[in-house]
């Protein structure tokens, strides 16, 4: 009886291991990773040289992480016990609060701030003083400043965040798109961005601010993508989480629109439904990242043209206010260097706006 | 290559294991020296070699200490190896460290030589050490195999962190050892254990430290918080390294002795470092304190023997005065304990709860510092840390920050301090050997253990933080 034990107690650990192990040896590797929009580590170019320097040890020792059989699985399992059993507030700086998954974004960085206001400083020293005349600045909260401090997670000051901003850019106008017009149920519960079916209101705010007409509901037929949205968090959080739903308001004026894209020499429209079925179907909102692109707006409301500096938010708000500019041209200046924007744009006498969240705000390094 | 690694778990040691399995009895020391060369080779090839050079040279001079004919000459060869292979150690540990300091006591500007330590250089450099003096002490006889001699050097699952395994203590399973179900499972049991107090809590301890290095505003719990989690970090980093190595000993047929025992339930240094790295207390023991005369000498002579050791045993962990200051802060409590302790304590035959818990507190409270020391980058860090620890360098006594993260660790917190102490162990030792109860209790025990694999195998595969603290040593 006990000797029985013994070799049913090492069969069951053993065999677990060995199949496991069998496993890796003869899965197939996976391109790449839905759930963390990413591709995967193949199997490593085997050479003397590589084993010399220890790049193939490397190499292969991330192979084996990205490719490991039933990774998302374990990923899961790896957060459920983080989350439920040693009870972490985070699982790798993401955590769950009323259903909605963020990234901690902690702490706030003063000089990272500061150096955002120097960019946009020297950008409008560069290209908007003595050439345009309206300039105006709004800052984006990311979904922390409406869930993080009332579930006790860290989170940023951001009021003042937005002191910071707003008290080292004099140059421009500040218009605040907070107060009131925004909750955490406009933000995507697994991604980091907001939802432009809710975000009306806050182009009214912004479209006011910048002396323009004002933005309401009954302008827009709000419409559903046809795609299952898991957001940017939900790879990360590696908790089960429900499959979201992308809305996009839209009208005949928008869908005349224009979109050029400088980097691809493609002309598309506001709302690109190729991208619904890529890795980030949010990206159908404008096709989302990229350097320059230009919205051209032949019925548009106004005469007058628009120059945005902006990060990822702004691809879906700026469709809301586009059928009153004849132009639009949105820099991201993550992906264009900012002295290289003199070669496509010509600054003369359009409204200036610069548009970034707090998340880029305080992790500005990436702005060049 | 770790064996907190996907490709050790699931890649080599599979493998190796089957390899071994199937070899016949007479290749399994072949197989295993193969299979350690390998394994060491995946951290860097180039060291190889140097460990087969120390390996081939520990081999020969055993040959020619036995066979040596005057008692002169056995000594002649033993020194002489043994400063050649002490001055391997020192050159690629140590040669940096005696240049800067040479530097700044002279001003001059000798070019450092930036030397890559290998890895595990001071665990295998002692096990040559060890056998060397062995046999010229006539404790064992010269290993007449060199694949027998190369196996025990190199055996891959004591050689880059230890224990330090003496020759003497494997010299007859590395000939003769037996391999059952029993010794698989229970060897099994250990490694997943070790695997799991490395990745589950040791990992997770030493992002809290990572946390408390990266903050700005540090408070005064903070510093404290830090301090602990230090002081559990390495214990069951380095602990979990010495449950799979014994485990993996215990799998391929070795039994490997113990180099922890509960060492935070001691109640004076003396005892605390009989409890913590057994393998290389004994080792000093044995190879540098009884070989200056140990306790039979004068007072005098007696501290300076302990403050030798102590001073070396801190530089073996590593080439800074942090280090070493480490090791004389061990020597000054060990002697106080020896001198001044040691006669009260003959004239009390028992002692009340009061001053056991005193003793308790006296343990933690210096090994808890000596830990702040031993983890800092400059002794100018370490300083820093522990004035914090004592409000003298911190603007507040806590903060939100602070309060977060301590909440968000206290489950970890909580499961180390617990296993720590053996009372755990002990309650499964005693619900095992209960009737009726032991029985579930062992039906229960692989299905747990499969689930820890799984566990720290899901955090492995996510990714997380994983260095082993006493690869650097």
């Amino acid at each position: 009886m006990v000797l029985k034990i013994n070799v049913i107690r090492t069969i069951i650990v053993v065999a677990v291991w060995l199949a496991l192990s069998i496993c890796c040896f003869f899965k197939q590797s996976d391109k790449a990773s839905e759930s963390e929009r990413r591709y995967l580590s193949q199997f490593p170019e085997m050479s003397v040289e590589g084993i010399l320097d220890g790049t193939f040890m490397t190499d292969f020792e991330k192979y084996t992480l990205d490719q490991f059989p039933m990774r998302d699985t374990f990923r899961t399992f790896k957060a459920m016990a983080c989350y439920y059993g040693f009870l972490q507030k985070d699982n790798n700086g993401i955590y769950v609060a009323d259903g909605y998954a963020a990234a901690l974004e902690y702490p706030m960085n003063e000089k990272m701030i500061l150096g955002a206001t120097d960019k946009m400083k020297y950008l409008y020293n560069k290209y908007v003083e003595g050439n345009c005349e309206n300039v105006y600045i709004t800052v984006i909260p990311d979904k922390n400043c409406f869930l993080a401090d009332k579930h006790g997670y860290l989170s940023m000051d951001y009021a003042k965040v937005f002191e910071l901003v707003k008290d080292n850019t004099n140059f421009a106008e500040y218009i605040d798109i907070v107060d009131g017009v925004l909750d955490v149920s406009d933000y995507y519960k697994t991604d980091t961005h907001w939802r432009q079916e809710c975000l009306v209101d806050v182009a009214n705010k912004l479209s006011l601010g910048m002396n323009m007409g004002a933005v309401t509901k009954d302008k827009f037929e709000v419409l559903e993508a046809d795609t299952d949205f898991y957001g940017v968090y939900y790879g990360q959080a590696a908790l089960p989480m429900k499959s979201e739903k992308i809305f996009y308001l839209t009208n005949s004026i928008l869908e005349k629109c224009e979109v050029y894209n400088y980097e691809t020499d493609k002309v598309t429209q506001i709302y690109d439904m190729d991208k619904m079925n890529s890795r980030d179907p949010y990206e159908m909102f404008l096709s989302g990242a990229a350097a320059l692109l230009t919205i051209e707006n032949k019925n548009a409301t106004t005469d007058k043209e628009l120059v945005v500096f902006r990060d990822s938010f702004g691809s879906s708000i700026i469709p809301l206010i586009a059928e009153q500019y004849t132009k639009i041209t949105l820099i991201d200046t993550r992906y264009i260097a900012s002295d290289l924007i003199e070669n496509y744009v010509e600054f003369n006498g359009q409204d200036v706006l610069f548009m970034y969240s707090t998340i880029l705000l305080n992790n500005s390094m990436t702005m060049k | 290559m770790l064996f907190s690694s996907i490709p050790f778990l699931y890649y080599f040691l599979p493998i190796t294991l089957l390899m071994y399995f199937i070899a016949p009895k007479k290749f399994r020391n072949t197989v295993l020296l193969l299979a350690s060369l390998i394994f060491y080779a995946w951290g860097g090839v180039r060291y190889v070699l140097l460990m087969v050079v120390s390996i081939l040279i520990g081999y020969i001079s055993g040959l020619l200490i036995e066979k040596a004919k005057t008692g002169k000459t056995r000594k002649f060869l033993m020194i002489v190896s043994v400063v050649f292979e002490l001055s391997l150690l020192i050159y690629f540990k140590y040669a940096d460290f005696f240049i800067s300091n040479f530097n700044a006591a002279t001003g001059l500007s000798v070019s450092l030589l930036n030397v890559v330590l290998p890895i595990g250089i001071s665990f295998y450099t002692f096990q040559i050490l060890s056998y060397i003096i062995d046999v010229y002490r006539k404790e064992v006889p010269a290993q007449k195999n060199v694949i027998s001699l190369a196996t025990y050097i190199a055996l891959f699952p004591q050689l880059i962190a230890g224990p330090i395994v003496r020759y003497s203590d494997i010299e007859k399973q590395l000939n003769k050892r037996t391999i059952s179900f029993d010794k698989i499972y229970e060897g099994a049991q250990r490694f997943i254990i070790g695997l799991s107090k490395k990745i589950l809590i040791a990992n997770q301890l030493g992002e809290f430290c990572n946390i408390f290095r990266d903050m700005d505003e540090k408070t005064v719990l903070f510093h404290w918080g830090y301090a602990i989690a230090f002081t559990l970090h390495i214990y069951f980093d380095f602990s979990g390294y010495s449950d799979m190595a014994i485990g993996l000993g215990k799998v391929l047929g070795f039994e490997f002795l113990e180099n922890f025992n509960y060492p935070y339930i001691s109640k004076s240094i003396t005892e605390f470092w009989r409890r913590w790295h057994m393998s290389l207390g004994t080792w000093f023991r044995d190879y540098v304190y009884i070989p200056l005369g140990g306790n039979r000498v004068s007072k005098s002579r007696h501290i300076i023997n302990i403050i030798i050791v102590w001073m070396l045993t801190g530089f073996w962990h590593g080439a800074a005065w942090n280090f070493i200051l480490w090791g004389l802060m061990f020597a000054v409590l060990l002697i106080v304990e020896k001198f001044l302790f040691a006669k009260k304590k003959s004239k009390e035959n028992k002692e009340n709860l009061c001053v056991s818990a005193f003793k308790h507190v006296y343990v933690l409270f210096f090994v808890i510092i000596s830990f702040v020391l031993f983890n800092s980058e400059t002794l100018g860090q370490a300083m820093g840390d522990i004035k914090g620890m004592f409000g003298m360098e911190v603007i507040s006594f806590s903060s939100e920050e602070t309060l977060y993260y301590l909440r968000s660790y206290l489950v970890v917190f909580i499961i180390s301090v617990i296993g720590s102490l053996p009372f755990a162990k002990s309650a499964v030792l005693k619900l095992s050997q209960s009737k009726g109860i032991g029985t579930i209790v062992e039906i229960i025990k692989p299905i747990l253990l499969v689930i820890l694999l799984l566990l720290s195998t899901a955090y492995l595969v996510d990714g997380s933080f994983n260095p082993f603290l006493y690869f650097r040593f």
